[in-house]
């Protein structure tokens, strides 16, 4: 139990917890809004803006005895202070009271909001905040209705300075009110934004290399008060007014960010409703009202050139020719009843629940149970499932007296909004323990760092336990261990899971919120592909024992791995559902379907933290493409497999009664909301900025097997035999945010942000080879076409070890950790 | 009398250690570690001394304040004398130093403090390369550093060279920028004495030179016979600095409870050229300017005194004006000043302090209407008491004072309006901003 | 990097000696800074930036805020007047008005030779030796436009010498 303090406001005795801001306070109990241009919920107050000016005093009490003091009616007697006071730099205490409504109050928020509109330029008709506008909002609120500076006084200053590719600064507009330059400094810990000059000479600026350097610069334009920081992506791009709001979930990561996605019809989409921006939505437990720039940006590719329209046939010839859905549905059905149960499927982590509950049944139904996950790379969802953090966990409490273990992962990579939020709890005093073979930018926030040898991350997970470490994570009240594969084989990262989940069950952190595991998984539905049977050990049996038809969905398995052209080849029939035109639908599939992606339908997704959460329709469908649990049930039917679905919720219903993990979910329970704290999104945008309340549902967490108070028992956790190199190097794939991938590729205003092809080599090993910082070299692994990369020998890779990115050239980077060789290239 | 402070000015080479130490240098420091910690603050309690920076809080209550029970606490002395008109602390430093070095030592031994940071404003340049020196002498003769004069007791001496920013003399701004940190207020609480408030997060007294100065005299003397100088509430002497319109402008060490008519005419040597006196600042540019009237010359140099007579005793830098001086002027380049010193973090005042100083330079052009002088009160009162910290009220003043003791002046220039509009006034608004 | 010069690692050292903190290093360096290019160039706050292992955006911030660092090149003399109120009732408006007429600049301009850069300044607590200013940073007071000229034939005079 919180300690509660009573305070007044407006007349009105309100029990609070203590230790509340004030702003929060009024806001939360008192329904009073408080106006504020630079107090943000989610930072540390500076009262500098100086709108919340509010009349602040306490109710006297005898020295002597500690009774209240009445006065000559019998009230209690408050002692006034003389001055107004800012809200937002005061924290609740017994016997606080304040006014918001006096004419003193009113005449000072008058005052504050006339010296802003002093300089600021007013050009609303223009700018990008116009319609939802703190500033906008406040001064038609409290503003003096009047001007009193004189036109020609008013400042004029630079109006477009790019502060970086993504994020343009209006100098005219920005109040000076710090939001931005706090949330870098703060919340993300990337101190790139700061102020010049002095007085009202006052400018952001930033001096980062490239520039404004950050995966989170999007949020600085939700939090910004007026129109100074806009998007490239949205600027000049709809008046906000003109959106409609669709709740969705970012498809990129396991994070599964809640997202609104601003819609309107559009004369540039053929009148279709097209996504204009992506903007945050408020859920706490997930990400409270933030997203990665990737989320915000990555949108593009819902309607790239190469997303595929029409159902494809290969005939004889080999060549493709569009069909109708109708021929392409028998022409699949012809070959899969050719193969009786030879058949198996490989289904990607961008597909909906309901997609592959339908790819399971189509499979089912013809007596195939071999359904593969994509990409193999990362077990761990099954021990998830057992001892995953716990129901109602939220990494956002974790602080002081808990514990965080991040291994084998590059969070700031993998999982952006997950490291935003644990490095908060670093910050509020929980202790982190950063374990990896090589540097991360997660180590940056770090109170201890453990760099292990490459493969060995379960050798060094035993290890732990002799060391100091230990007792900072046996005792920590709450500990959550974020698991990722990278330098792990699919084995090595199955026991690694396994190792972490013992740590877990032997510390006693499992079964209960803000403890257990978080295992860093590909895309934003791999915790779904584990609850509905697809399992990367499926696929790595299928990759050896290669059945007559495969189908696979919304999968790159030839921009994914560079062997995957040699182990296809023995598959005699590929079917293909697929959003895009390039890659295995145009080089081997036999049929082609086209199916919408995450914008165009109606799903759900369950993220790294098993969260069930539902998206909505949003854009208008490419061409003829259909929802994959459409495409698959409607050839399920002329397989004789019964009637198709007619609706994701209906398919949703099916997978409750037969799922266990699903049992209770709906896509109406999915839709619930509650009211949130801190309360933004609201009318009073100035709270929490343009971040979008929740109205398409908080969703539904997935009980772990310990959370229902099942006995988990100890997990096997052999460590994995180190790669035999007989004298190559080995070769560890990992993973960067900004990358060439067909999901974000379309997004161009990135481009300049996404590196060349590069392979990090140790400087020993590069010596040794020849090579120097920024050769071309040639990385050769078995059964692969070789990949040309800059080598960067700048300290990132452990002896013996080469670091290559995945998915920044056309050709694939290794799948998983193997060994190779590497040589400079010639020209 | 002889001075307590400006000793230079009795014995020339006080600044060097083996004279002041002949003159009975550190022997105050040495007394005080004789005494417990708590005897000392006692001690400085009693004596009634006064901020001298400004404010005029109590010393000693101030140094009561640090909670004895944090290992780490810091002093830190406010040396950015940066106020217009003041240079008292600078020739402190120049011909005095060893006495603001022994009286930081006193205050860190009383909090029992870690180390001194002397926080100088950057144009101190030579002055503080110099205060090196005197710290390194104090150092070697084991006055700094390990185990003071065998009490157990370590603490060390800094100087800290600020780079231009009038804000840094705030505490608050004084303490960000010694952390390397843009020099802007903080919020408080938590106060610099509090554990989160002050220098690094740890317990501060940040005390102003002049103040410091006064200490090792009181620890020698004892608070009585410091108590007997100046008046009961106002005690010790005080340095003034004079400057403007007066033969001999200049610091001028005097009890306080001395008249303004004494200080300036006696010792300043009264308005050069026979002219009359209009006009006198008495704090630099931030406290209220008062018209010289027979009642204002007679007014006692106290706190309680001159704060009845609408103004205040500050820093004690008074900047005299004669009869030919426009008022108008002056409010606009003290706005100058202050727009200029803004440190932009609270609204009133960076928008406030450009907007006046837009205005004014159109009445100083001759291009604006009465109304214009209505806003600009209007728009210096709304500056008034809304701001982190007192720069808000100081670049007030200015306006709200000039008009309301002088506004005949602003009356002649936006008459001139109606005849020539466009024409410009005589004294033409400082070069640039 | 030229703070790596070792005629400033005494210097360097002595900097971070100070203070608990690295950070607070930041404006001893940036003066050092300013001592080798003679302002605070790019190269200057990179290398401060990663010796107070700070973001260079941070160190410009700093450098913006403080008006002694010069974020311009500057001549050899940085003259900086005094022209705030108790100066100028002694006449340091004109004095100013003068000086720059006589180098023939504007408010903050250098001379073409780069030997002098003129700018007005606010109060440098001098005010009853005004007028006065301060040439990199060291105090020149009690001045008037005779002195001044002098001054200045001096300096072009070392500096012709200096050329030959």
């Amino acid at each position: 139990m919180t300690n509660t303090v009573r305070i007044i406001i407006n007349d009105q005795t309100y029990d609070v917890p203590a230790g509340m801001n004030l702003v929060d306070a009024a806001k939360w109990y008192a329904n009073d809004d408080i106006p504020v241009f630079c107090y943000h919920p989610k930072m540390e107050p500076v009262g500098m803006c100086r709108m919340c000016l509010v009349e602040m005093g306490t109710i006297e009490k005898d020295r002597a005895t500690g009774q209240v003091v009445l006065d000559e009616n019998g009230q209690s007697k408050v002692r006034w202070m003389p001055k107004l006071q800012t809200a937002c730099t005061t924290t609740v205490s017994d016997g606080l009271v304040i006014r918001t409504q006096t004419q003193q109050v009113q005449d000072a928020r008058q005052n504050v909001v006339e010296f802003l509109l002093t300089s600021h330029p007013l050009d609303c008709p223009i700018c990008d905040k116009g319609g939802e506008c703190p500033l906008q909002n406040l001064t038609m609120e409290h503003g003096p209705g009047v001007s009193r500076m004189a036109f020609s006084d008013k400042m004029r200053l630079d109006k477009h300075v790019p502060l970086g590719d993504l994020i343009f600064l209006d100098e005219e507009r920005c109040i000076q009110c710090a939001r931005c330059v706090r949330f870098q400094d703060e919340v993300v810990g990337d101190d790139v934004l700061a102020f010049h000059e002095r007085g009202r000479s006052l400018q952001i600026i930033t001096n980062s290399e490239p520039g404004f350097d950050t995966y989170f610069s999007g949020n600085t334009t939700d939090i910004c008060p007026v129109g100074a920081l806009t998007t490239a992506d949205f600027r000049f791009g709809a008046r906000p007014w003109e959106l409609t709001e669709v709740p969705s979930i970012c498809p990129h990561c396991p994070v599964g960010c809640n997202i609104s996605l601003s819609t309107r019809l559009d004369r540039d989409f053929g009148g279709k409703t097209l996504i204009k921006r992506v903007m945050p939505r408020q859920n706490e437990q997930v990400n409270e009202i933030w997203i990665c720039d990737k989320g915000r940006f990555g949108h593009h590719f819902s309607r790239s050139e190469d997303r595929l329209e029409d159902p494809l046939v290969r005939e004889r010839s080999g060549r493709l020719f569009a069909k109708s859905w109708t021929d392409a549905l028998a022409a699949a059905a012809e070959a899969l009843k050719a193969a009786g149960s030879d058949v198996a499927a490989i289904a990607g982590s961008g597909m909906s629940n309901e997609d592959l509950w339908a790819l399971r049944q189509l499979l089912a139904g013809l007596g195939s149970r071999r359904l593969g996950a994509w990409p193999p790379t990362h077990a761990g969802a099954e021990v998830v499932a057992q001892v995953g953090v716990g129901q109602g966990t939220n990494l956002g409490q974790l602080g002081r007296g808990d514990a965080v273990l991040v291994i084998a992962s590059d969070l700031e990579e993998e999982a952006p909004i997950w490291r935003l939020r644990l490095k908060q709890a670093a910050d509020r005093g929980a202790f982190l323990l950063v374990m990896n073979a090589r540097p991360t930018r997660m180590d940056d926030f770090a109170a201890q760092t453990i760099h292990y040898e490459t493969g060995e991350a379960v050798q060094a997970l035993l290890a732990l336990k002799d060391s100091d470490a230990w007792k900072q994570l046996a005792e920590a009240h709450n500990l959550v261990i974020v698991a990722g594969a990278e330098g792990l084989s699919l084995d090595g990262s199955r026991a690694l899971a396994g190792a972490a989940a013992n740590i877990l069950l032997e510390t006693e952190h499992v079964g209960k919120p803000n403890s257990g595991l978080l295992a860093v998984l590909p895309g934003a539905n791999a915790m779904g592909l584990h609850y509905l049977g697809f399992t990367p050990a499926a696929t790595l049996d299928i990759m050896q024992n290669p059945p007559k038809v495969l189908i696979v969905t919304q999968a790159d398995l030839l921009l994914d791995d560079p062997t995957a052209a040699h182990w296809l080849a023995k598959v005699e029939t590929i079917i293909s559902l697929d959003l895009f035109a390039s890659g295995l639908t145009q080089q081997l599939a036999a049929v082609a379907l086209p199916i919408q992606s995450f914008a165009e339908r109606d799903g759900s997704y369950v993220n790294g933290e098993r969260r069930v959460q539902r998206f909505y329709t949003a854009q208008g469908p490419m061409g003829q493409a259909l929802p994959a649990w459409q495409a698959l049930s409607r050839l399920g039917e002329q397989l004789g497999q019964g009637t198709a679905k007619l609706s994701a919720a209906a398919v949703m219903v099916e997978i409750a009664q037969n799922v266990p993990a699903f049992a209770g979910v709906s896509f109406k329970e999915l839709a619930k909301v509650e009211r949130q704290y801190p309360d933004v999104g609201g009318k009073d945008l100035y709270y929490g900025g343009t971040a979008y309340r929740n109205r398409g549902g908080l969703g539904i967490q997935i009980p772990t097997a310990a959370d229902q108070g099942q006995t988990v028992a100890r997990f096997e956790a052999a460590a994995d035999e180190p790669p035999k190199t007989r004298g190559k190097l080995v070769i560890v794939p990992s993973v960067r945010l900004y990358n060439r991938e067909r999901t974000f590729r379309p997004s161009a205003l990135v481009h300049a942000r996404v590196p060349e092809a590069y392979a990090e080599i140790n400087s020993a090993d590069a010596k040794k080879l020849g090579i120097q910082d920024g050769d071309t070299v040639e990385i050769a692994i078995q059964n692969a076409p070789a990949l040309r990369v800059r080598a960067h020998v700048n300290g990132g890779a452990p002896k013996g070890t080469v670091i290559v990115p995945r998915h920044l050239s056309d050709t694939a980077a290794p799948l998983a950790v193997t060994v190779g060789e590497v040589s400079k290239a010639e020209g | 009398m002889t001075h307590i402070l400006l000793r230079g000015r009795d014995i020339p080479d006080i600044w060097k250690y083996d004279v002041y130490v002949e003159n009975g240098g550190y022997e105050a420091f040495k007394k005080a570690l004789s005494l417990e910690p708590k005897a000392v603050i006692d001690e400085v309690k009693a004596s009634n001394l006064r901020g001298r920076g400004g404010a005029g809080f109590p010393t000693g209550v101030k140094w009561g304040f640090i909670p004895q029970s944090e290992p780490v606490k810091y002093v830190a002395v406010n040396a950015d004398e940066s106020e217009t008109g003041t240079f008292k602390d600078r020739e402190i430093l120049e011909t005095n130093p060893h006495q603001l070095i022994e009286g930081a030592l006193i205050c860190a031994w009383a909090i029992q403090a870690t180390a001194v940071y002397i926080y100088l404003r950057g144009e101190f340049w030579d002055v503080a390369h110099e205060l090196d020196k005197r710290i390194e002498e104090a150092r070697r003769a084991g006055f700094v550093g390990q185990n003071i004069q065998g009490t157990g007791w370590s603490c060390e001496v800094y100087t800290h060279l600020g780079a231009g920013a009038y804000i840094c003399g705030e505490e608050s701004a004084l303490l960000n920028s010694l952390e390397g940190k843009l020099g802007q207020p903080r919020v408080r609480p938590p106060f610099p004495a509090q554990k989160g408030g002050g220098l690094y997060g740890e317990p501060t007294v940040v005390n102003n030179v002049e103040t410091l100065a006064n200490v090792p005299w009181i620890i020698t003397n004892g608070a009585a016979e410091y108590k007997k100088i100046g008046t009961e509430q106002s005690a010790g002497t005080k340095i003034f600095c004079v400057s403007g319109h007066v033969a001999k402008p200049g610091n001028y060490e005097l009890p306080m409870g001395v008249t303004l008519r004494e200080l300036l005419y006696e010792h300043a040597g009264g308005v050069p050229g026979g002219k009359a006196m209009k006009a006198i600042l008495p704090s630099g540019g931030s406290g209220p300017i008062i018209p010289a009237t027979d009642a204002v010359l007679d007014t006692p140099l106290t706190y309680e005194d001159m704060s009845k007579i609408g103004s205040i005793l500050g820093s004690a830098s008074i900047i005299v004006m004669d009869e030919t001086v426009d008022i108008t002027w002056v409010a606009a380049k003290v706005t100058k000043f202050f727009k200029h010193e803004s440190c932009g973090k609270c609204t009133p005042c960076r928008e406030g302090t450009y907007w006046l100083d837009k205005v004014l330079d159109r009445i100083m052009a001759g291009q604006a209407q009465v109304s214009d002088i209505e806003l600009i009160d209007n728009v210096a009162k709304n500056m008034q008491g809304v701001t982190l910290c007192a720069l808000g009220d100081f670049a007030a003043n200015p306006i709200i004072y000039t008009i309301k003791n002088f506004r005949d002046d602003f009356m002649q220039h936006v008459q001139k309006a109606d005849i020539k509009p466009a024409s410009k006034a005589r004294q033409a608004a400082p070069a640039g901003d | 990097m030229a703070l790596s010069d070792k005629k400033y690692s005494q210097r360097i050292e002595a900097a971070f000696a100070k203070y608990p903190d690295k950070r607070s290093a930041v404006m001893p360096l940036l003066y050092l800074a300013q001592e080798e290019y003679g302002w605070v160039s790019p190269e200057g706050i990179q290398e401060v930036a990663d010796l107070c292992d700070m973001d260079p955006t941070q160190v410009q911030s700093i450098a913006g805020f403080y008006t002694m660092y010069s974020e311009k090149p500057k001549g050899k003399y940085w003259l900086q007047v005094c022209t705030d109120l108790a100066c100028a009732l002694r006449g340091a408006d004109e004095f100013y008005e003068e000086l720059k007429a006589e180098l023939g600049v504007e408010d903050g301009g250098t001379t073409e030779d780069g030997l002098f850069t003129v700018e007005h300044v606010m109060c440098l607590a001098a005010c009853d030796k005004a007028p006065m200013l301060q040439c990199n940073f060291h105090f020149m007071e009690n001045l008037d436009m005779d002195k001044m000229r002098a001054w200045i034939a001096e300096k072009r005079a070392e500096a012709a010498k200096a050329k030959k």
